[in-house]
C-alpha cells in the first residue's frame, strides 16, 4: 500500500474504479487504520461507496440534513416523502455517495434547517491532505497519543457512520439531530481514530502554511484543528490544544515585542512553581538529578575539598541527595561548597539565598561542612571565571597549604538556552573550561528543536511532545485516575509553555533550543571536551528510581555511549552525559579563539 | 505498666520465649490470672516484658508491617515498636547497603521509622507489585529520597512549615479494582 501513497496524493481527482475496492478493503483490514489513502477514503471503499476524503465532512454534514429531512417530515406525518424514497432511490447510485445525498436533497425541495456552513472547510479542502511530502519518519505511520479505537475492526461500522464521539459538544447524534439544530458544529466527526489522523495532517498543514506565509489558510486550519481536538480524548487532546495555541499565536503576533515571551505569566515564581510540580509528578527530572549526581559523586572519589556550580539553580532540590550522598561515603565527607547560579527575582525577594540557607540547614543536621555562594545572572553568559573560582575570605593565606579544591559543573536544561544568542555557548564552554572541572554533569532535552526550517521544528516537537505527554498520562493512569489531578495538569502547562515557545516565537526569544545528544556531542567536542562515561551505579540506581514510579512500566533507562536516556517505550526523551576537559594538545585557549 | 497487659498475654509471651507449654499449665495460670486481678504474680515461665531488650531484638526481626500491628498490642509493645533500634533492624533486613556512619544521618534526617514509612515501606510496595525485575532496594537511594523529604520539610528562615511533596509519587494510591 506504500506504494499507493505518493501516486494518490498526487493523482488529482477522480474515482477509483469498484472492482480493485474489495480487494484493498481486504488489505485495509490487516493493515492497521493509521494509513490512510489519498483522494478515497478506504474504509467507506471496504463497504462500497466512493467518497473523496476531502469531502468527507461535507458529506456527513449533507447526510445530517438528510436526516433532519427526514424526521421532521415522520413527525408531521407527512409520508410522501418517505415513500418517495423509498420507490425512486434505486435510480441513483448509492456508491457515488456526495451525488446521491444531493440527489436526494435537492428533490425533496425542502430548505435545509439553517445550519452554519463551514467557512473553514472549502479552503481546508485543498490543504487536508495534499502537504504531506513533508511527512518524516518514513514509513512508520505517526502514532500520536494512545489511540482508543486501534482495535476495531472495519465490520461493526453502522451504515450511519455519525457516531457519538467521546467528547459531546462536537458531534450530534442522529436523534439529537432536530433538537439541535441550531447548535450543531459544522463538522461532525466521523470517527474518532479517523479524527485523530485528520488532525495530525490538520496540525502539519496548519505547519506549512505558516511556513509559506499563508496566514489565511493557517487560520483557518488551526481552527480546524481546534474542533477536531475536541473529538480526542486524554494526551492528543491537550498536545494538540496547545500547539494550536502556539500556532495561533504565531500567526497573529508575529512582531516580537521587546523582551514578552509568549506565555500570559512571565513571572519566575510561576515558572519555579510549574517546575516544581513538573519535579513532582513525574521522573524526568529526577531521573536527571539522580544520574547527574552519581556522576558528580564518582568524580569527587577521594577528594577533601569539593565545589559545585549548579547553572539553574531554582529550589535546589538536586542537592540534599548529593550531600547525604557525601556524608555517608567511605573516608567520610568532604568540605563541600556550592555556587548557585539563577535568574533575576522581579520582587527582589532572595531565592538563592532562602535556597541556600534551607541547604545549609541540612548540611549542618548532617555534619559536611558546607559553604554557599548565589549568583544572580540574567544570563548565563554575564558570567565571569573569577567569580567561579575559590576565593577565601582571609585572602588566601591558609589557603595555599591546603589542598585545591575540585570542581563540578553541572547544568540541567540549562545550555540549550544559550543557543537562543550567537556566540554565548562558546563563550560559556570557555568559562567552564577556564574553572578546570573534574567533571561537567549535562541534562538535555533528546530532541532536534532547533534545526531546519520552521516545518521540520514543528513536525518534530509535535512527536516529541506527545511522547512527553503520553507519559505523564500513562503514570497518571497507573497511579489512579483521580489522582492525575493537579500536579499533572500543572506539569502540562509547564510543557506548553516550552511548546509556545518552540513553536510561536523566534530569534533571541526563543530559548528552548533543544538539540539531541549527537548535536551536544559535537558542540562539546568543538569546546575542548571528551566524554566521561557514567557507571554502571548510575544506571542501576536509575532503573530502581523508574521502577518505583506508579506508570514505571513505559519508561525506558538507556546506556548510549556511555550517557543515560530516559524515555518513553521507544522514544528518548531527556539525557545525561558527563564531560571533562579534553587533556590539551596546545594551548586551550588559543585553540578556542581560533575557532 | 507491666500490671496492664491483658489476660492472654503472658501466655503468648511465655510461648514465644519457651517454646510450646503444657496444657495445663497454661489453663491454671490463665486461672490465676482471674483470681488475682492485677498482681502480675507469675509462678512459671518467663515473660517476654520483664525484658525489654528481648522483646526489641525479637521485634526488629519483624516486617514493616508486622511490626506496626505490634506496636498496637500494648503500651510497653508500642513504646518498644517505636525504638529507633527496632526499624534500623527492619530498614537494614529490607534495604541493601549502608555503613557506620548511616546511623547519625538518618537520625539527622529524621529517623529510620520515618525512613520506613516513608520511602522503604512504599517502595517495597511499590516493587512487590510490578514485576520487580529482581531489582532489590538499596539504602543509598532510600536515602536519598528520604533526604529531599527532610531538605523539603525545612522552612525558610521565615521559619514557615513547608509540604514535603516529593515523596508523593510513592505514596499514591494503586487501583486494586
Amino acid at each position: 500500500m506504500k506504494r499507493g501513497h505518493q501516486d494518490i496524493l498526487h493523482g488529482g481527482g477522480g474515482w477509483y474504479a469498484v472492482a480493485p475496492e474489495m480487494e484493498r478493503g481486504k488489505r485495509k483490514t490487516t493493515m492497521g487504520a493509521a494509513e490512510e489513502g489519498g483522494d478515497v477514503d478506504e474504509l467507506l471503499a471496504a463497504l462500497g461507496y466512493k467518497v473523496r476524503s476531502s469531502e468527507m465532512a461535507d458529506v456527513a454534514h449533507k447526510l445530517e440534513q438528510l436526516e433532519m429531512a427526514m424526521v421532521s417530515s415522520a413527525a408531521t406525518n407527512d409520508d410522501a416523502l418517505l415513500s418517495h424514497l423509498a420507490s425512486d432511490t434505486v435510480h441513483y447510485n448509492p456508491s457515488d455517495l456526495i451525488t446521491w445525498v444531493d440527489n436526494i436533497l435537492s428533490e425533496l425541495n425542502a430548505p435545509p434547517p439553517p445550519l452554519p456552513t463551514p467557512q473553514s472547510l472549502p479552503s481546508a479542502d485543498a490543504y487536508d491532505l495534499e502537504p504531506l511530502p513533508a511527512l518524516p519518519a518514513p514509513a512508520t505511520p505517526l502514532v500520536l497519543g494512545s489511540d482508543p479505537q486501534s482495535e476495531v475492526a472495519p465490520s461493526p461500522r453502522d451504515r450511519k457512520r455519525m457516531k457519538v464521539c467521546s467528547s459531546p459538544p462536537s458531534s450530534s447524534t442522529t436523534t439529537d439531530a432536530a433538537t439541535s439544530a441550531a447548535a450543531a458544529l459544522p463538522v461532525v466527526v466521523v470517527d474518532s481514530q479517523e479524527a485523530g489522523i485528520r488532525l495530525v495532517h490538520a496540525l502539519l498543514a496548519g505547519a506549512e502554511a505558516v511556513q509559506q506565509d499563508n496566514l489565511k489558510a493557517a487560520d483557518a486550519l488551526v481552527k480546524q484543528i481546534s474542533l477536531l481536538a475536541t473529538s480526542q480524548g486524554g494526551a492528543m487532546r491537550k498536545v494538540a490544544g496547545y500547539f494550536a495555541e502556539a500556532l495561533a499565536r504565531r500567526i497573529y503576533r508575529p512582531q516580537p515585542r521587546g523582551g514578552v515571551g509568549c506565555c500570559s505569566f512571565d513571572s519566575v515564581a510561576f515558572d519555579d512553581m510549574l517546575h516544581m510540580h513538573f519535579y513532582e509528578s513525574c521522573p524526568f527530572l529526577k531521573f536527571a538529578h539522580f544520574t547527574a549526581n552519581q556522576a558528580i559523586l564518582e568524580a569527587f572519589a577521594g577528594c577533601r575539598r569539593v565545589h559545585v556550580v549548579d547553572f539553574g539553580m531554582r529550589q535546589g532540590m538536586q542537592w540534599p541527595a548529593l550531600l547525604q550522598a557525601l556524608a555517608l561515603r567511605p573516608g567520610g565527607p568532604p568540605s563541600f561548597r556550592l555556587t548557585g547560579i539563577g535568574p533575576p527575582q522581579p520582587d527582589n525577594s532572595d531565592a538563592l539565598q532562602e535556597v541556600g540557607w534551607k541547604l545549609a540547614q541540612l548540611a549542618e543536621s548532617i555534619r559536611v561542612d558546607f559553604r554557599y555562594r548565589g549568583f544572580v545572572a540574567a544570563s548565563l553568559a554575564d558570567l565571569e571565571p573569577y567569580m567561579l573560582l575559590d576565593q577565601d575570605a582571609d585572602g588566601g593565606g591558609g589557603g595555599k597549604d591546603e589542598e585545591p579544591e575540585v570542581v563540578a559543573v553541572n547544568s540541567v536544561f540549562e545550555l540549550h538556552r544559550l543557543l537562543a544568542r550567537p556566540g554565548a555557548l562558546e563563550k560559556v564552554l570557555g568559562t567552564v573550561r577556564a574553572v578546570r572541572p573534574r567533571i561537567v554533569t549535562v541534562v538535555e532535552q533528546e530532541a532536534n528543536h532547533n534545526g531546519g526550517t520552521f516545518q521540520e521544528r514543528f513536525t518534530e516537537a509535535l512527536h516529541y511532545y506527545s511522547t512527553m505527554f503520553d507519559s505523564l498520562e500513562g503514570g497518571a493512569a497507573a497511579a489512579g485516575a483521580d489522582d492525575g489531578g493537579p500536579d499533572q495538569a500543572l506539569s502540562e502547562m509547564y510543557l506548553g509553555r516550552q511548546i509556545c515557545n518552540v513553536v510561536a516565537c523566534e530569534g533571541a526569544e526563543r530559548t528552548e533550543r533543544h538539540e539531541t545528544l549527537a548535536q551536544w556531542r559535537g558542540r562539546m567536542d568543538r569546546a575542548g571536551f571528551e566524554p566521561v562515561p557514567i557507571g554502571s551505579n548510575a544506571f542501576k540506581q536509575a532503573s530502581m528510581l523508574l521502577a518505583l514510579f506508579a506508570g514505571g512500566d513505559g519508561y525506558r533507562v538507556e546506556e548510549k555511549d556511555g550517557c543515560l536516556t530516559l524515555g518513553w517505550h521507544t522514544r528518548p526523551l531527556i539525557a545525561t552525559s558527563a564531560w571533562r576537559v579534553a587533556a590539551p594538545a596546545e594551548d586551550p585557549l588559543s585553540a578556542l579563539a581560533a575557532r | 505498666m507491666y500490671n496492664k497487659t491483658p489476660g492472654w498475654l503472658p501466655r503468648f509471651a511465655s510461648a514465644t520465649a519457651e517454646g510450646s507449654m503444657l496444657p495445663e499449665e497454661v489453663g491454671e495460670e490463665e486461672g490465676e490470672e482471674e483470681e488475682e486481678g492485677r498482681k502480675g504474680r507469675r509462678r512459671t515461665g518467663f515473660s517476654i516484658n520483664d525484658n525489654v531488650d528481648l522483646l526489641a531484638e525479637i521485634l526488629g526481626r519483624l516486617d514493616g508491617r508486622s511490626l506496626g500491628v505490634a506496636g498496637c498490642v500494648c503500651r510497653l509493645w508500642s513504646a518498644v515498636g517505636r525504638k529507633d533500634s527496632v526499624w534500623e533492624a527492619v530498614c537494614h533486613r529490607h534495604a541493601a547497603g549502608g555503613g557506620g556512619a548511616t546511623r547519625s544521618v538518618v537520625a539527622a534526617l529524621g529517623g529510620y521509622r520515618r525512613l520506613y514509612r516513608l520511602c522503604i515501606g512504599p517502595a517495597l510496595d511499590r516493587l512487590a507489585g510490578s514485576d520487580g525485575a529482581g531489582l532489590s532496594l538499596s539504602l543509598s537511594l532510600s536515602l536519598s529520597l528520604f533526604s529531599i523529604d527532610c531538605y523539603e520539610r525545612l522552612g525558610g528562615r521565615q521559619q514557615q512549615q513547608q509540604q514535603s511533596a516529593s515523596l508523593l509519587f510513592l505514596c499514591k494510591p494503586v487501583d486494586v479494582s
